[in-house]
This record gives structure tokens, sequence and C-alpha cells, in this order.
């Protein structure tokens, strides 16, 4: 069975998820950071594929991407570096990019090193779901790698409805209007959002301005668990993150 | 006459497909054909078809659960029944809400009678060849045993039918002919059709509807494989609003009126066809030059913003966002701000903000705030990324693109708002040699929306030859260059599916050249399909080439060209024209933000 689906059958609250670029700060720090993070009793884990233009980010995962690429980051030394992985490390893990270097990689190419390394899923924000479908859905399948989808505040329940059929996995509710990495404030609206989000069928996790456990307690009220990546790659770059890990308990 | 296509298989062969008008596509499911779909046939296959094409499923005697299930998975539209079904399996079928196309084996003796108890059942009929087997001979029969068919029902005619039945086609006038029937005829293997000689048979009946728009976006944002929308869905609303609306507010009595008036007595159009006499004697032929450069704000860009805001006023949008490299789209975006009273950010990278000075200021005169893009290296790219995060943040906001970039529909809409230039240049060309077609029109390339205005009305006149130049820098193998058809693939930059510069990893890598508003990696979707295709020749220009050609304008016609514009001029020199040719060149801006750089080259 996947690993993520694993995850959400024996686990349905307070979820921690923590997102980090691969090769950051240090080309060969992929695996070390994999395995404090599982040490450290973090549940899921979505490395980024470092991309030149990332557009749904903000300005710390830009840099700390740019600095993964300087360091001479790519996917298929990801893949490489991801090789014996899975003697030590058992959570779900997550490969988190832009589409355009998937593509470049291949398709097939890509799902194949998915499988040979164990990772259980994707999230490709700019793969348009509907061509995901047409042309990925039956290779994705095949590989049994999940294609983890985003809904946001603007979703419409049109579209909510498309996006509930098609999901697999889990849904990545991204908390707010904006680029990854800034500050969550509380609203009824958004509130609102969450339960709307957390009664689907599907389990769901809260991204984007999740940074501390207060702000990772309240998200996590509302859903199946909360998703963490610039409060991490602060702590990675202050090289505190057993500190930060802990003070998320 | 409708067309039905039978025998596909292949995704790759039914793309090509998609081109053409099919109104029916069949699908094999008898596993003795050798065209038969197999086990593995993926149901998304048939979908890539739009909703206008049916879906055919081809069945000879199979057991009604099994053509049932079939019909679920693939959302058949009709069924074709291809064995001895009897009446009462077509009338199953018909209830279970599927067409029934019956099929009946004819040859000199055919008894058409034996059809009168199917004629309520059956929607359609199908006329093939009869042979040993279930069809698939690739022998046509005796036509005029059609004759014959008194009945009522309409009919599809099948077997054998190629490419050189075209004339006698169109000879047949038999009342209850619905559609012809094309599979073996037009194969480069079983189930692999030849798009290009259906095309031409297409043609030649005088069938092929979607000729006309071969150039023409699809619903879906795509011209051919290039354009679409990629974007994270925390886009997908602002995106979807523009998708519902621009064709209906373009469309519109008051935009049209709006903005033919701004055209008119604010941008100063129609800009003049200048009959460039000594440029003409220089290359010994005919050229004319579409000034643009006689625009308010002295290029092309306004014909876009004006429309553009106009747009955004219709829709009720205050807070304008744009992105620009030198600041030509920037001054024409804060310049229509102004005149609207709009709030105005334009974002620039931080390096272009330190060499376009004189613009960032024009900017600010106007009353827009300039926001300098530190991320990346700094230039168009980074502000384009910087400008999509703003509009991620502020889905309320309009953003307001360039260029021919981005997710669909900008690509479309702003190829649209700058097919004036083609427009004005039909008319005028006409008045003046009598014919409203040049032999060449030659534009500069970077995202392309200069090229995609003067090429658009001619887009389907293949008597034009249509030239886009991109800027190759140093040289296109010097690893400084923004010749992006030249040395770029296929990939996926600012939401569009284009053809791109990158390296081997997928990383977007930095383009470069003299001039600012060609110095982008990417190239729009529309330009992109234009040189896949071969409708447009893509010649690229250095830096070296293109300031020589500046000057030389200035001094032959007392016209300094913006340094983008000089790399079309630049092109003269590399073209072997008659001297009868009429070649139009579009001079996309005016040469005045470039002084600097012509300064240090020339004195």
């Amino acid at each position: 069975m996947n690993r993520i689906d694993q995850l959400f059958q024996n686990k349905q609250k307070d979820i921690l998820s923590i997102y980090f670029p691969a090769g950051y700060p240090k080309l060969e720090d992929t695996l070390p950071t994999l395995q404090l993070l599982q040490a450290k009793g973090v549940d899921l884990v979505e490395i980024g594929i470092p991309f030149s233009d990332p557009l749904a980010d903000g300005p710390v995962i830009q840099s700390a991407a740019k600095q993964a690429l300087d360091n001479g980051m790519s996917l298929q030394l990801l893949f490489d570096q991801l090789k014996d992985a899975r003697k030590t490390i058992k959570i779900p893990l997550i490969l988190m990019g832009y589409w355009n270097t998937v593509y470049k990689f291949g398709v097939d190419a890509f799902l194949t090193e998915c499988q040979n390394v164990g990772i259980d899923g994707v999230i490709l924000p700019d793969l348009p779901l509907e061509e995901y479908q047409e042309e990925y859905k039956v290779k994705f399948e095949a590989a049994g790698v999940h294609n983890v989808l985003l809904v946001t505040p603007q979703t419409t329940d049109k579209r909510l409805a498309i996006i509930e059929k098609a999901a697999s996995g889990f849904l990545y509710m991204v908390s707010t209007a904006a680029t990854t990495g800034g500050a969550l404030q509380a609203s009824k609206e958004r509130e609102a959002y969450f339960k709307k989000i957390a009664a689907l069928d599907i389990p769901s996790l809260i991204g984007f301005g999740i940074h501390d456990k207060a702000s990772f307690q309240h998200a996590a009220s509302f859903s199946n668990g909360a998703i963490i990546g610039t409060a991490f790659i602060k702590a990675l770059e202050k090289g505190n993150t057993s500190e930060f890990l802990e003070s998320l308990q | 006459m409708k067309i039905k296509v039978c025998g596909l298989k292949y995704s790759k062969n039914i793309k090509e497909l998609t081109q053409l008008p099919v109104d029916y596509a069949g699908f094999i499911f008898y596993p003795k054909s050798p065209r038969y779909v197999g086990e593995e046939f993926e149901a998304a296959i048939p979908a890539l078809f739009p909703k206008s094409t049916r879906k055919v499923g081809v069945f000879v005697n199979e057991e009604l659960d099994v053509l049932l299930v079939k019909g679920e998975k693939y959302k058949l539209d009709a069924m074709q029944l291809h064995g001895g079904e009897s009446v009462e399996y077509c009338q199953k079928v018909k209830e279970a809400g599927f067409e029934v196309i019956k099929a009946f084996q004819m040859n000199d003796s055919f008894q058409f009678n034996s059809l009168d108890e199917y004629e309520n059942v059956c929607d359609f009929y199908l006329f093939d060849t009869k042979t040993e087997n279930y069809g698939g001979s690739g022998r046509k029969f005796n036509w005029k045993v059609l004759e014959n068919y008194k009945g009522s029902t309409p009919f599809f005619l099948s077997g054998g039918i190629g490419a050189q039945d075209a004339e006698q086609i169109k000879q047949l006038s038999h009342d209850k002919l619905y559609a012809l029937d094309l599979n073996s005829g037009f194969e480069l293997q079983p189930a692999k059709k030849n798009a290009d000689q259906l095309e031409i048979f297409l043609n030649k009946l005088e069938l092929n509807t979607m000729n006309k728009d071969k150039y023409a976006v699809d619903e879906r944002g795509y011209y051919g494989e290039f354009g679409g929308a990629y974007i994270p869905e925390l886009l997908r609303k602002n995106v979807d609003e523009l998708q519902e609306n621009y064709l209906k507010i373009l469309a519109s009595e008051q935009f049209k009126k709006d903005y033919a008036r701004l055209l008119d007595n604010y941008v100063g159009r129609p800009t003049p066809l200048t009959k460039a006499g000594n440029l003409s004697k220089r290359y010994g032929t005919n050229i004319y030059l579409k000034r643009e450069d006689l625009t308010h704000t002295g290029a092309h860009k306004i014909n876009n913003t004006i429309g553009q805001i106009l747009l955004a006023k219709y829709m009720g949008k205050k807070r304008i966002i744009a992105e620009t490299g030198a600041g030509q789209h920037g001054v024409a975006t804060a310049t229509v701000c102004a005149l609207f009273g709009l709030e105005c950010i334009v974002y620039m990278g931080a390096l272009d903000v330190e060499r376009q000075a004189p613009n960032v200021a024009r900017m600010k005169m106007l009353g827009a705030k300039v926001v300098p893009a530190i991320s990346g290296n700094q230039t168009l790219k980074d502000a384009t990324n910087e400008a999509i995060r703003d509009w991620i943040a502020n889905p309320e906001s309009f953003y307001l693109i360039g260029s021919v970039v981005g997710p669909h529909p900008y690509p479309d809409l702003v190829t649209r708002l700058q097919s004036i230039i083609s427009k004005e240049i039909r008319e005028q060309l006409e008045k003046e040699t009598g014919n409203p077609n040049p032999n060449y029109v030659i534009a500069c390339v970077g995202g392309g929306s200069n090229a995609a205005g003067a090429f658009y009305h001619y887009l389907n006149e293949k008597d034009v030859n249509l030239v886009a130049v991109e800027a190759s820098g140093l040289g296109v193998d010097s690893g400084e260059t923004a010749a992006t058809i030249t040395i770029g693939d296929i990939g996926f930059i600012h939401g569009s599916k284009t053809m791109l510069m990158q390296d081997e990893d997928g990383q977007i890598t930095e383009p470069y050249s003299i001039s600012a508003g060609l110095d982008y990696p990417g190239v729009g979707p529309l330009h992109a399909h234009l040189a896949v295709s071969g409708r447009a020749q893509f010649l690229s220009a250095t830096d070296d080439e293109a300031l020589n050609a500046a000057k030389v304008l200035a001094e032959s016609e007392g016209i300094i060209p913006a340094l983008e514009s000089a790399h079309a001029l630049a092109a003269l020199e590399k073209i072997q024209f008659k001297n009868d040719d009429v070649v139009v060149l579009n001079l996309s801006g005016r040469g005045d933000k470039d002084m600097e750089t012509y300064m240090k080259k020339f004195n």
C-alpha cells in the first residue's frame, strides 16, 4: 500500500509535514535532513525539486532553491541521493516541484525513478488538472505515485467538485491567497473555507503560512494536519533544525 | 456531408486529426481486426477529440453486456454494428442511449428491401463492400447499386475510399448520403492515419471548414501543441474569469467603440505605411515601413495596453499589475493607468531599472509605482515572475501582460489587440499597390507581440511570407543569445507551453541581447507554432547586425528605429528579394530610448 494512504489510515489528526528543497543548504544535505525529520517524528516529507523560476514561492524558498541550484542540485542528482534512502527512511516521501523540470526529465523516466527510490506522491502545482488527466494520470497510477492536488480559498465550488473527484492521496489546502512564506491571519471566512474542505471525503493538509506550534495547532484543528516549509528552511539556514522541530511538539 | 474517420488507436495520431473537421471518430473493438484498439486501450484517448466529434465503437456480433461496458468506459456516442446483429439487438443498443449505425455489405445484387425491418431502430446505415470477413477490405463496391436504395434512413458510404476518389464523390447525388467513412485509404500503417493526405482530400471536397482557422487558438488556448494555461491552482480563478470574459467584452459594441476612439485620437492611429525609397533602392525591391514608432509613447505596446485597460475597466478592476523589460510596456501601462485613474504597479528587473533610467523616470512621472525585481538575474523573466506572484497574492488585481505570452487567454488577447497593425497594413497596401497582400511581412520577435499583430491578418494568406527575426546577441552559438526558436526546445514558462531556452535539467537560462525588449528566454506559443509548422520563417540578427541596420535606416530614411525594430531591419540583408517584391517591415518602435547604446557604438 502507498505509504501516504497508510499514514492517513493510521493517523487522522495532527499530521506534520515538512517541506525542504533538495541539496540545501549543502548539496549532500538531502538524506541527512530526511533522517533528522524522521527521527523527530515528522509524519510526511515534501522534498522540493529546485527550479529556476518558482512562481508560487516567496523569497525564502526562492533563494533556497537558487542556492541549491548553485550547489549543483538537479533532479537526476536527487534521485541518486535517494537511491538508498528507503533502507532507513520509512515515512512517506513526496516530490514537489514545477512541471518544466519533470517534463524535461521525461515523465516515464521520472516515474520509473520515483518507483525505484520509493516516492509516494508528487505535488506539481503548475501542471493543470485537465492536462494531467488526459495525458498522464494512467501513468502515475500505474507507477503508484499520487498526484496531490491543491485547493485554494479562490477555488470555486464547481471546480472543487472536479478536484475532489480527481484527488489522490490527500488535498493540499492552501491557507491563503499568497505565495509561500507569508503569515496566516485567522478569520471567519478562512475558518469556513477550512471546514468546507475538511468535510470532503479525502484527507487534507493545510499549507502556506504555517510557521510555529500555534499556527500548526490552529491549522491542524481544522484538518488532518499541516505543512511547514519556509519556517523550516529558515531553521536549516540558522542550523537550529532540532530545536525548531522540538518546538513544534 | 459529414466525415467519419475509422480505425483509430494512437493518441499522437489523433491529436493531428483534431486539426481536421472529423465529425465521427471510429474505434474498432473487434479483436480480429488489424485496427483493433486492444485490451489496454486508454479511455482518455477517444476523449482527445472535442465534444463535437462523435465517438463511435465498432463491434461485430459482440455480447450486448460487453458492448455496453465499453460504451460506458470510453464514453461512446454511437455504436456501429458490423456483423449480423438482429433488429432486437439494435433496439437494445438504442435503448441504452447510443446512436445506432448498422453496417451492411454491398454487392451488385444487394436487396435493399432486407433493410426494411431495421428502418425504425437504426439512426444510420453504413454501406460497406461485401467481403469474406467483416469489412476492412480496402476495396470499393460498385456505387451504382446505391441508386436502388430508396429508404429514409441516412447512410455512411464506406469501403476503400481513398484520396483518388474525391472527384467521383463530388458526382454522387444520393439525397440520403450522410457521411463518408474513411479508413484504410488514408493510412500510413493500420490504425495510423495520414493526416496530411486527409487534409488534402477534405480540401478537394471543400469540406475542410477548419482550414481557415488553422493558426487560431483553440478553446483551451492551444496553437497546435503550444499554449495552454500551466498555472498553479492559486491563479485558476483569475485566469478562468479572464477566459470567460475576454471574447465577450472584445466583441461588445461598447468596447469596439471605445477602443477605436482611443486608438484614433489618443494613440494616433492609423499609423502611416511609409514607402522607404532609399532603402528599397539599396535592396533592389519595394520596402514599406509600418510606422508603429509614431504612436503615442513611441511603440506598438500602447495598442495592447489601451485594449487591456478597457477590459480591466469593464471587469471592475481597480489595481493594475504589469511587468516590463526595457520599460516600453511599463510606460504604456503607466500611461493608460494615468488616463483611467487606476493604481499601477510595474515590476522591472533591478538590473533593468538601472539600465533604463529614463523609462523608470517616465513611469514614475505618470504616477506608477516601479518595483525592482531582485530575484533571479533581475531582468524581464524575473519581473514577470514577480508580477505573477503579486497576482497570486492580490487576486482581485488585473494583470496587464505586455506580450503574446503567459497563460491562455493572454497570447490570444494580446494578438487580437495588436492585430490592428496588419488590419491597417492590408487597407493601406491595397490603396497603395492595389493588392492587400505583400510578398513579405518582417517583424522582430522577443515575446512576439508586434510580430503577432503584423502577421495576424496574413496567417492564412499562403502567398505572404512571414519572417520573424529573433535577437541572437553575440551569435546563436555564443551562449549569449536570445534566439529562442533557434536554440530552444519545448518547455513551460510563465504559464505557457512553448519553445524555451533551458539547460539539460529544465532550468530556464538567461537570455542575452543588446535590445532589452527582445531579451526573453521564451516566445509566444503562436510563434512556436508558426515556427514548428513552417508557416513563418525564423531568422536571427546579432547585436552588431542590428546596430548597423539602425544606422542604415537613420541615414537613408531619416528614421531612428528602436533597437528591437533594428533586428527586423537587419533581416533585409539576409533575404534575396526580387525587383517587384513588396516587402512590409513592421517598425515597432522609435529609437530615442536607445540613444545611449547608439552613441556608444557610433561616436
